[in-house]
């Protein structure tokens, strides 16, 4: 009997991820729910199928295959490089489309060759959907985290407003929100009676007087012997934003940021086209530029035309553990995302890694590309 | 057809809610002793009561088997999504005032707003090994407010269903979103608010669910009516 939504060229496609030199991975389709809630967020609690075991450890149905990939990676301490291809079923809510579908695709991780681990996951996943899909044409649309945040180092912000742009990285509203914030004139950050009257007193003048303050007022309240943050930590960013709430992001930066942001041109072109951007405006972006163009140097190495992906400035993935590459593959004037894939190399770290695990992986919506193959048929 | 109105069956809610409907002309007796969980109004045999707890109440409305509620709108927008498609909130009822909030310890002296929070929350987990996290029985308010309204993705909710305020003197959260209506509860545990973290200004309110049934019936209709004019 075929499985539900498995579609019939699943055989054909888990071979072609075979014939990559990967290594073909199977995971229980009951997981522990905290490595996902952890990474990716509270806000995955609705779309995910979570139940609880009898000891009422939180359990879900798979909702992807990165991080049961990479903890397993971890756990069998197989040592790197090694890339492995997966295909199953995940279980989301989604608005639109079935709750459980299949998604297969390639975790690659530990390439110390990071140019040529991002080229080969974007020509493996090209090159898996044209086999599915012959004479399809598709579009890719390429991103990099790395980029944006050397932009924004070079303009010289405050630490506390680099990590706020970056963390907004990927989502237009919050990061238009916050550059209209930051660049408001009107002071910003609000002050609580407290800290007005520690001013007063005098007690913010010096930091080792307001940490003393600090530790004493957790004695006295009974916060200290379960505090997260330590007086250290308050005193340090009660600092930090001191001395933001006076600086605001001038006319100049604002601008920059915004044609920086609105970058889309063809990959080919756009080592280029960045670095005129960072000549005209007087920035270096040095290694993170170097690494952009060794990225497209190693796509024509792999046999990928960057003059057929386009590069979006803007485009990234609000989640944390994402550091550079991103790209989406969508058939020719359409958005229907048929693969996505980048590169996280924070999230083996995050997951336990003792050591630093560089990876990149990609994965393709099955039910969508078999929907595009039967609107061809 | 007829109109079943859910009202909450025990304290200053139950009596809160009998006094709104007496002057709007309903005049709430229990069938057989006081104690009972079923209701009818006087001289009209066209409405009838049932007592149920203030969470269940939010519930039946959902599954449509009572037409009318009288309960919190904090219990009915964290217990139903897309709370405002399936029900009406045809009047607020000026009792039952309880704001759900956002507060953190006191001595956070550089947390005052949501976007603060943010920061905090952005590097807690290098800082701490662990993700921000936050005590509340209001799962669906606190996702909401944080990750839809401030972009706020990176904490953890830790269920809390009593004495949340304690939870971060005590190590079981960092933070807490509850309800409070004085705030000293808060106070007294060395909490604040923060400047923009007041989630929903709740009180108790006349809900109906929005059954097609409704449409046209002058019941419904004089019920709504009348409790507004009472107000």
């Amino acid at each position: 009997m075929p499985l539900v939504n498995l579609p019939a060229f699943a055989p054909d496609l888990i071979a072609d991820l075979e014939k990559l030199g990967t290594e073909r991975v199977d995971m229980p389709v009951i997981q522990p729910a905290e490595p996902f809630l952890d990474m990716a967020g509270e806000d995955l609690r609705r779309r995910i199928f979570m139940t609880e075991s009898e000891t009422g450890k939180s359990l879900c149905l798979r909702p992807e295959f990165t991080i049961p990939v990479c903890l397993r990676h971890i756990e069998t301490a197989t040592g790197t490089p090694r890339r492995y291809a997966y295909l199953g079923e995940v279980f989301r809510q989604r608005r639109e489309g079935s709750n459980e579908f299949y998604q297969a695709g390639i975790e690659d991780l530990g390439e110390p060759d990071v140019a040529r681990a991002d080229a080969r996951a974007v020509r493996d996943a090209l090159n898996v959907l044209a086999n599915r899909l012959p004479g399809k044409k598709l579009s890719v649309v390429l991103g990099d985290q790395s980029v944006f945040e050397a932009v924004v180092a070079a303009c010289g912000l405050p630490a506390g407003w680099q990590k706020r742009l970056v963390h907004a990285f990927g989502n237009q509203a919050q990061l238009q929100r916050l550059m209209d914030d930051l660049s408001d004139p009107a002071p910003s950050g609000v002050f609580g009676p407290e800290v007005e009257r520690l001013a007063i007193l005098g007690k913010l003048d010096d930091e080792t007087t307001l940490i003393a303050h600090i530790d004493e007022t957790m004695e006295a309240t009974g916060y200290s012997t379960n505090a997260s943050r330590s007086p250290a930590d308050i005193a340090r960013r009660l600092r930090e934003k001191m001395e933001l709430a006076n600086t605001r992001l001038d006319g100049r930066t604002l601008a920059l940021l915004r044609e920086f942001l609105a970058l889309e041109l063809s990959l080919a072109e756009a080592p280029e086209a960045l670095a005129v951007f960072a000549d005209k405006v007087g920035l270096s972006l040095g290694e993170a530029l170097a690494r952009f163009e060794s990225r497209v140097t190693a796509l024509r190495e792999a046999g990928v035309d960057p003059s057929g992906i386009i590069y979006r400035a803007a485009f990234g993935r609000p989640l944390d553990y994402y550091t550079g590459l991103v790209f989406e593959i969508t058939p020719e004037g359409d958005g229907l995302v048929l693969a996505g894939g980048g590169r996280f190399d924070r999230l083996l770290t995050l997951l336990g890694a003792r050591e630093r695990i560089p990876a990149v992986g990609f994965s393709l919506w099955l039910d969508r590309i078999a929907s595009v193959k039967g609107a061809a048929a | 057809m007829t109109i079943t109105i859910g009202l909450p069956s025990k304290g200053r809610m139950k009596e809160d809610s009998s006094a709104v409907l007496a002057r709007a002309g309903f005049s709430v007796v229990a069938v057989g002793n006081d104690r009972s969980y079923r209701g009818r109004v006087e001289g009209r045999d066209d409405i009838e009561i049932a007592f149920l707890s203030a969470s269940e109440i939010s519930r039946e409305i959902a599954n449509g088997t009572v037409d009318f509620g009288v309960t919190g709108e904090d219990l009915v927008r964290e217990g139903l999504a897309e709370a405002d498609a399936r029900v009406e909130f045809c009047a607020r009822l000026g009792f039952g005032h309880a704001d759900v909030v956002v507060a953190v310890p006191e001595i956070w002296l550089d947390v005052d707003t949501m976007a603060d929070l943010g920061d905090v929350a952005a590097d807690f987990r290098a800082r701490h090994g662990r993700r921000l996290t936050i005590a509340t029985k209001y799962w669906r308010l606190t996702q909401q407010f944080f990750s839809g309204n401030h972009g706020i993705q990176l904490y953890r909710i830790v269920e809390s269903l009593g004495a949340t305020e304690g939870a971060p003197a005590s190590g079981s959260a960092d933070i807490i979103v509850d309800i409070t209506s004085t705030g000293s509860t808060l106070t007294a545990n060395h909490l604040k608010i923060l400047s923009d973290g007041v989630i929903l200004k709740s009180e108790a309110c006349l809900v109906r669910a929005r059954k097609p049934e409704h449409e046209g019936n002058s019941v419904a209709a004089e019920i709504i009516e009348r409790v507004r004019k009472a107000l």
